[in-house]
């Protein structure tokens, strides 16, 4: 459990990357929720969660990013999940959600690649 | 013989986290492995995080939690007395939609059913609410 839980926002090759530290649950999703709202603020149609430093994520977070991807698929937009632990990925395939337009990569660096084409 | 682990927490969002710390001990002390230990700290949050969120109108009202630990086994029990619901509607088109509107999923109780080997949720409205659920090792 970690207890300082934190949200940075920085933009590479014009697309907003929010990464995230500490555990995501019922406390602390409403500060993803507002971090991700803040990063897509400014129009842009896809948006990058890195996950890399969270230790946990239940059915709470998810909520805020299937929210989140309901948005940009309007744009026809994505949210690209950067994560390699396995238990952070389970809890997405359970919930089926990497099967909508939220699709899981091992690195940022791979999801800049893809979009770069 | 099992022995027995009760906690009771506000149903307040900032301790759900605790909770999970706690159970997620309990099973480190059973020799639960690392990833049934995650299952079981999704499963427990996932249950308070129902209690919080549903139980009380008023925000005001507490939660049970009440491990029985075996050598083989953790079972775990998550009551509340709030205002309970009809079990029926877990799963429909229509719960969901109420979830997304509050910026949830509505699969918190599936999540714990695919992660424990048994639950069972019992609630009856107007009083109360229980999710009981077992995990054993593997």
């Amino acid at each position: 459990m970690v207890l300082n839980f934190n949200i940075e926002i920085e933009e590479k090759q014009d697309i907003p990357i929010v990464r995230v530290k500490g555990d995501i649950d019922i406390y602390t999703c409403p500060k993803l929720n507002k971090g991700m709202t803040e990063a897509i603020e400014g129009g842009h149609s896809s948006i990058v969660l890195d996950l890399e430093g969270i230790h946990y994520l239940d059915s709470t977070g998810l909520g805020i990013i299937a929210h989140t991807a309901r948005t940009l698929s309007n744009k026809k937009g994505y949210v690209y999940i950067v994560c390699q632990q396995p238990q952070i990925r389970k809890i997405f395939s359970v919930s089926g959600l990497d099967k909508k337009n939220i699709r899981l990569f091992d690195t940022d660096s791979d999801v800049l690649s893809e979009i770069k084409g | 013989m099992k022995d027995k682990i009760y906690l009771k927490i506000p149903a307040k969002s900032e301790y759900v986290g605790v909770v999970r710390l706690a159970v997620s001990g309990i099973a480190a002390r059973l020799d639960f492995s690392v990833e049934e230990i995650e299952d079981l700290k999704v499963a427990i949050s996932e249950a308070c995080t129902n209690s919080v969120q549903h139980a009380y109108e008023d925000g005001n009202g507490e939660i049970e939690i009440t491990c029985f630990l075996s050598d083989k086994k953790l079972e775990i029990t998550v009551k509340d007395e709030g205002t309970g619901f009809d079990v029926g509607v877990l799963g429909t088109q229509s719960q969901i939609e109420k979830s997304e509107e509050r910026l949830g999923l509505g699969l918190g109780i599936t999540f714990i059913k695919n992660l424990m080997d048994e639950a069972t949720v019992h609630s009856v409205p107007g009083k109360s609410t229980e999710i009981h659920m077992v995990k054993s090792k593997k």
